[in-house]
């Protein structure tokens, strides 16, 4: 139990940055209280830092701005994809709609996780809470229930790149944007809602935070 | 104007010299007070004060009584000098005339 609990006391550390982390270990090893008090100060200490953090607009828009309405719009285009795949043979219209998906979660991901890094679990609690909604009301007999979750891997794969990365170069960051708004106006005129026009935001935002070249 | 926590933790790195750290901070504030401070506080505390130029922080060596972690080493810097004096000299000026500061400051009214 007691070396339960000091794993526990060091897993909780690591949700603190690494120097502070090794500092309030230190500390706690010193003081020699019980794990339990322990955890519980350590526990403090994380809940302080994370209110501090959504003192910023970044983790509110990252997560409530972002995440949460960008994955039911997404779970709607997946639909979208995967009907048109069985129900249409317009393989070049298919093919527009497969990379518009991929670049709007990309750009999604990638955007929440550069936006701000700390709060991720809450972005991604806030991307996770409308795809088990939405998975555990599915009920269209002639589609499988993870074709709402198309969507996901392109995601994933810019959330791990916007938490690696430092930044897109600008004029990538241009090009990639670009092509998403001229890829969304394409499907306008195949019906595809206006609502979805807020997906090429995160695009343009990183357009508009991209590196500079500084030669 | 510094806070009284803000006021107790400069104080306790001040004491302390060159073996001010977050821990010695913790433990000296604890023998002082009597009351309990958290880590939650006192690390909160430490960045509030190092954000405004009171204190400055690094990573000290590591010794074996902490498990082989390192130090947050704490020293106060002259703005915080300055700051922790104008609250001394506010506290004791606000408390001349108050009936616990006299001689008979153990008396019950």
């Amino acid at each position: 139990m007691r070396d339960g609990g000091r794993r526990a006391v060091e897993f909780a550390a690591q949700l603190l940055d690494r120097c502070e982390s090794e500092a309030v270990l230190g500390d706690l090893e010193e003081g020699g209280e019980g794990w339990w008090r322990d955890l519980l100060d350590i526990s403090g200490l994380i809940v302080r830092r994370q209110a501090l953090l959504w003192k910023s607009w970044r983790p509110w828009l990252a997560s409530c701005g972002l995440a949460l309405p960008a994955s039911f719009l997404l779970m709607g285009f997946s639909l979208g994809v995967t009907r048109s795949f069985q129900h249409t043979g317009g393989m070049p219209l298919l093919a527009v709609r497969i990379l518009l998906l991929g670049a709007w979660a990309w750009t999604g991901g990638y955007v929440v996780a550069a936006m701000s890094k700390r709060t991720l679990w809450m972005s991604v609690a806030s991307c996770c809470f409308p795809c088990l909604f939405c998975l555990a009301r599915f009920r269209v007999p002639s589609l499988p229930s993870p074709c709402l979750l198309l969507f996901l891997p392109p995601a994933m794969w810019g959330v791990w790149q916007g938490s690696r990365l430092s930044g897109v170069k600008m004029r990538t960051a241009m090009l990639l944007a670009a092509a998403v708004t001229l890829l969304t106006l394409l499907l306008m005129g195949e019906g595809l809602p206006a609502v979805n026009w807020v997906l090429i935001w995160p695009a343009w935002y990183l357009a508009a935070t991209g590196e500079t070249s500084t030669l | 104007m510094l806070g009284e926590f803000e006021y107790l933790l400069i104080s306790a790195a001040s004491g302390l010299g060159d073996q001010a750290y977050s821990g010695a901070i913790q433990r000296e504030i604890v023998a002082i007070t009597g009351r309990r401070c958290s880590i939650g506080a006192l690390y909160t505390t430490i960045d509030r004060l190092e954000g405004k130029g009171l204190v400055k922080t690094w990573m000290g060596d590591a010794t074996a009584q902490r498990g082989g972690r390192a130090k947050r080493m704490v020293r106060v810097t002259p703005k915080g000098v300055q700051a922790a004096r104008s609250f001394y000299d506010a506290v004791t000026g606000i408390s001349r005339g108050a009936r616990w500061a006299g001689k008979d400051a153990g008396g019950a009214s």
